[in-house]
């Protein structure tokens, strides 16, 4: 992480509030939009951060999702207290989805969360401790380079 | 004493007393009062009305085409929106309205019920045809294609990329009344009436063409005492519906001014009517973040339940709306067009855009991204320091616009009257 030219901010999300989803990616897009980070780009990093904050909503206990943003790349982490992801591997697969019935009803919870924030982000590190919570990392690079 | 440029709206300084409805009411924060007077930003002022319907004292103006300016065309159209079909009393039919515009001094009067069906016809072969990207979002409501290219750049491309039934009708009253009429084209004017301020913006700077198929745009304010004259004395009632009868009027078509008209018309797709300019921008919000997609149309309109609800109409748009739930329950799903001409004026590229949507994003922090990140730290920094009373006594709208602006070298602290004691 590039030290002072960094823009730095955070957002605690809580577990279980249906009621508030998408607030923080809203911001979080908006304030890239502020930068002048492209359309395209920022569209990837509002599903990321939308996708990342929904699975806070949906299994944590609660949050916070950090962002950080250099004019080469933005950096969003999202540490939570919760249950864990006990088989990342699965976790990873498309389709799979461990949604209640009332996730699912609701319309959330169809197991492309992760695969999903993977496939707009350039840098995915997923960690995990079970009983404890999970670190999401992403990074997406800016000025069309890649790592 | 007005500033209207690129806009259909302006404030009249004399009128404006600097309160602070117009402020919060305006959804992109395209209004600051300075020197005691409502000021628009033009760049990004979208044209929806909102201030018009907040401000307690009229003073703020929408410019539309006037009676007098039509004098110059040797030959005058009327094509009205659906919407003024529920201006008038229950009894009034739309044959009766039609008529009256052709008593008040239009030559020709052309009903859009028929062009709207086709519109959505058109939207069900391009929908067929395109099974990506979703949700395709509909290009009716001219505030929200310029929301979209202002607000959700990105979501440009989703917008499906057909003139609204507007510009369809005159165009297609272009290309066939100057031979018919043996008239120069340009003696011939094309106007719509309207019930919002932007379709004179759309006309006047179109976004996806060259020049408008249209002349101009009347209000339905200003349109509606001269019919309501013609229809006190109720004559010639077997000529109108000569003239004007009920079997040429769309059934899907005639819903259009509400909510949900057109989605009513696309039974095979998955379709979503979203109206009202604070839950438009929530949805957009909802489309930017990776939602909806499992949804194939999404019918935006920024007036509340629909151009009904637009901002230059008269009737309070619960009984418009009522009428036109009449109308269209009366008409059913009578269809007047035929499948197979839209499928050739489809293919033949009649309803498309002529160039494709500019995203017009609005201007960053600063144009160096390394300044511009620093700009976006001062920004959280002076908002801690301001109040969050979001009062509007400093000229914006919220704390975190008067930030905003001070970042951009537009404001200063000072103007926040909660830090006077603060700084010295």
């Amino acid at each position: 992480m590039t030290g002072d030219k960094a823009f730095r901010t955070e957002f605690s999300v809580k577990g279980r509030e249906f009621s508030r989803a998408g607030d923080v990616s809203c911001r979080i897009k908006n304030l890239l939009k502020d930068i002048g980070i492209d359309a395209g780009t920022v569209r990837r990093l509002a599903i990321a951060a939308f996708e990342a904050e929904m699975n806070v909503i949906m299994y944590a206990r609660q949050a916070v999702i950090s962002l950080a943003v250099t004019p080469e790349k933005v950096s969003i982490i999202v540490d939570d207290e919760g249950p864990g992801i006990p088989d990342i591997n699965l976790a990873m697969k498309e389709g799979f989805s461990t949604a209640t019935r009332e996730m699912r009803e609701l319309g959330f919870g169809a197991g492309m969360g992760l695969p999903n924030i993977r496939k707009n982000s350039d840098v995915f590190h997923l960690t995990s401790e079970p009983g404890q919570g999970t670190r999401l990392e992403i990074t997406v690079c800016l000025d069309g380079s890649r790592p | 004493m007005t500033q209207a440029k690129q806009h259909a709206i302006s404030i009249n300084l004399n009128k404006c007393t600097g309160c602070v409805h117009c402020l919060t009411a305006c959804p992109t924060q395209a209004i600051r009062i300075r020197d005691g007077k409502a000021r628009v930003i033009d760049r990004q002022c979208i044209d929806c009305g909102e201030c018009i319907r907040h401000c307690p004292r009229d003073a703020i103006e929408s410019h539309t085409t006037s009676f007098s300016d039509l004098q110059r065309f040797a030959y005058k159209v009327a094509i009205p929106a659906t919407a003024l079909y529920g201006q008038f009393g229950n009894s009034v039919l739309p044959y009766e309205i039609l008529y009256a515009l052709r008593k008040i001094g239009f030559d020709h009067v052309y009903d859009l019920s028929a062009i709207c069906e086709l519109y959505i016809a058109a939207v069900e072969e391009y929908l067929t045809e395109h099974a990506q990207p979703r949700p395709v979002i509909a290009s009716t409501c001219p505030v929200v294609v310029r929301l979209i290219q202002r607000r959700f750049p990105a979501l440009s491309e989703l917008i499906v990329p057909f003139e609204p039934p507007r510009e369809i009708g005159a165009k297609i009253l272009r290309s066939t009344l100057p031979a018919a009429l043996k008239l120069k084209p340009e003696d011939i004017g094309i106007i719509h009436i309207t019930p919002c301020p932007a379709k004179l913006v759309s006309i006047n700077h179109p976004a996806t063409m060259k020049k408008s198929f249209l002349d101009g745009a009347v209000s339905i304010r200003d349109i509606y005492p001269p019919i309501l004259d013609i229809l006190r004395k109720k004559d010639d009632t077997a000529i109108m519906r000569h003239l004007f009868p009920d079997s040429s009027m769309s059934g899907l078509g005639i819903g259009w001014s509400i909510s949900g008209g057109e989605t009513r018309s696309l039974p095979k797709f998955r379709t979503v009517a979203v109206s009202g300019v604070q839950d438009t921008i929530h949805v957009l919000d909802q489309v930017e973040s990776g939602l909806l997609r499992d949804v194939d149309y999404l019918e935006c309109m920024v007036c509340p339940d629909g151009c009904v609800g637009g901002p230059l109409s008269i009737e309070n748009r619960f009984l418009a709306k009522s009428r036109i739930l009449h109308l269209a329950k009366k008409a059913g799903d009578k269809s007047v067009i035929d499948r197979s001409e839209i499928r050739t004026m489809y293919r033949e590229n009649f309803l498309s855009f002529q160039h494709p949507l500019e995203p017009q994003p609005s201007a960053p922090l600063d144009a160096d991204p390394a300044e511009a990140i620093r700009k976006a730290g001062l920004r959280d920094e002076i908002l801690q320091r301001l109040p969050g009373k979001d009062c509007g006594f400093c000229g914006a709208p919220y704390c975190a616009t008067l930030a905003d602006d001070i970042v951009r070298g537009l404001a200063d602290i000072r103007d926040c009257p909660m830090t006077w004691k603060e700084t010295p």
